[in-house]
């Protein structure tokens, strides 16, 4: 009962703390292991996918809970059976196809060695290692705003017509360096000029402030690789210009 | 959709996808600034603002179901004072139901035979009185000749409750008496189809209305047996008693059909039957034979 107790604090704890909610995941792993393993009965290492689908499940758990509706662990035991199950059938839809990276035959030849040479292979190398690099800064920068990436993630827009509204907002900050500036001098969003170039609700830019100050950050210098995955925002910007 | 591996923490990635969404996702052994394909999103249960969004979803459910019931409970009640609660039919010759409520006000008016359709093409019955539309309904009978001189008007009364046949029997007669004494003279019968072979026969316009005419279905003589009369209304103006089938029975009759069967007669049917017979239909026997003799001379 008293253990009982506890757990319960501990979850409450780590709903506000992403670190509390780390250390809540790392004491349980051992049961998340055993879990996983009843789920898929087979013993499930720490390198097995399902193992991580078990852990994003323990902490779907954490966020997802509440006390009146019962025990903790039976609930966390229930979505990482259910997240498995997800994972399951969705593996099975791929069932029959050839995998890039299973062994051919005996000369331990895999498909993906044909098909790429050493050439790509340095040059992806190179080119994960840069984005690192990028990220990285860019973290850095993030941090002296107060902003880690699970921040973003969490205040990201999650309908497609707020996604659009806020993409409006970045562009108009994009076209307008003074405004990109003015962001790194004095570490505050110009919300009112966003809102007045951008015509986008204030209220709306509000409740993605991080998430602006992320994207409006990586519309700065020096972050090519990033900026080039997000190329199709920039490309409807092209667009709306023409 | 490309993502790429923003952050790694032990239970989940950040990833940044094409769009510019930043996503909680699984973290399969990623590592930062990889590009992935397949992710598996972090789906973050419905926290309490979703419960208290259920929660009033559940008081408005209480409530609706509250509502539904008190809606049915009025209609109910409204349906009682409007659903027909009894019917007249209303024949001359013309043949018309009157749909009746509680509070004998019309609900529904409908021809049965087409002149009946022809009488009632264009009225309208709505919100009126049950004697209004039957003086109406007269005045137009007229008008239209259905009704004349010395006509009959037969009121066929049909209810669940007993208590308002008799009332009403006896009610409508008295109001159509008065309605038509002054226009014309006709016979009204009042009907009751629960208790349909009891015939309430009532003649209006005394001097006009001879018994012959007011019971053209009785094609009896007057053989009433006062004793016996369970159902003897209006018996002293010279009626039948229906119920009993006493063509030719003499007073001490035993209720059975005694076409000429003798005085001492037990009660069977005894065409042909001797006297001294024993009570069973001897037709086979005697008359079969009789008959074939017959046709046997004819040839």
């Amino acid at each position: 009962m008293q253990k009982e107790h506890q757990i319960i604090k501990e979850v409450y704890a780590a709903k506000k703390d992403a670190k509390k909610a780390d250390e809540l995941i790392r004491a349980y792993l051992p049961y998340i292991r055993s879990e996983t393993s009843k789920c898929i009965s087979r013993l499930c290492t720490e390198q097995d996918d399902e193992f991580s689908i078990g852990m994003i499940a323990f902490h779907e758990a954490i966020l997802g809970y509440e006390k009146e509706k019962g025990a903790f662990l039976p609930y966390a035991s229930l979505l990482i059976r259910s997240r498995l199950i997800d994972y399951q059938r969705k593996e099975a839809r791929h069932r029959g196809h050839l995998s890039l990276d299973a062994e051919q035959g005996e000369d331990q030849h895999t498909l993906m060695d044909e098909l790429t040479d050493g050439n790509d292979c340095y040059e992806e190398a190179m080119t994960r290692e840069a984005t690192r690099q990028e990220i990285e800064e860019l973290a850095a920068v993030m941090k002296k705003f107060g902003v880690s990436f699970s921040d973003v993630a969490d205040h990201s827009p999650k309908q497609q017509r707020t996604l659009e509204a806020c993409q409006a907002a970045i562009r108009y900050a994009a076209e307008n360096s003074r405004l990109l500036d003015e962001l790194l001098q004095t570490k505050k969003l110009p919300m009112a000029q966003l809102v007045q170039g951008s015509g986008v609700e204030r209220k709306t830019l509000e409740r993605h402030r991080k998430y602006i100050l992320a994207m409006l950050l990586i519309q700065t210098n020096g972050y090519e690789m990033i900026r080039g995955h997000l190329r199709h925002v920039l490309k409807q910007k092209g667009g709306m210009r023409a | 959709m490309k993502y790429v591996v923003m952050e790694c923490s032990l239970s989940y990635a950040v990833v940044l996808d094409e769009a510019g969404r930043f996503l909680k996702v699984a973290n399969l052994h990623y590592e930062v600034g990889q590009t992935v394909t397949d992710v598996i999103e972090m789906k973050i249960p419905e926290k309490h603002t979703g419960s208290e969004k259920g929660k009033a979803r559940g008081w408005i459910y209480s409530i609706a179901a509250a509502a539904a019931c008190l809606a049915l409970v009025f209609s109910m009640l409204f349906q009682g004072g409007a659903a027909p609660y009894a019917s007249v039919y209303l024949t001359i010759n013309p043949e018309v139901r009157i749909d009746i409520n509680q509070k004998d006000m019309v609900v529904g008016l409908d021809g049965i035979n087409p002149d009946g359709d022809d009488l009632i093409e264009g009225y309208r019955y709505r919100k009126k009185p049950l004697d209004q539309v039957m003086d109406e309904l007269m005045d137009r009978a007229i008008e239209m000749g259905y009704l004349y001189e010395g006509g009959q008007i037969t009121l066929t009364l049909d209810a669940e409750d007993d208590q308002w046949i008799v009332s009403h029997s006896k009610s409508l007669t008295e109001h159509l008496n008065d309605y038509l004494k002054e226009k014309i003279s006709v016979t009204i019968e009042i009907e009751n189809t629960r208790t349909i072979n009891q015939e309430i026969i009532i003649p209006v316009a005394p001097e006009t209305a001879a018994p012959e005419t007011t019971a053209p279905e009785t094609t009896v003589p007057e053989t009433t047996a006062p004793a016996e009369g369970d159902s003897d209304y209006g018996a002293d103006s010279g009626q039948s008693d229906y119920g009993q089938s006493d063509y030719g029975a003499e007073p001490e009759d035993d209720g059975q059909s005694d076409y000429g069967a003798e005085p001492e007669d037990d009660g069977q049917s005894d065409y042909g039957a001797e006297p001294e017979e024993d009570g069973q239909s001897d037709y086979e026997e005697d008359g079969g034979s009789d008959y074939e003799e017959e046709e046997e001379d004819d040839d």
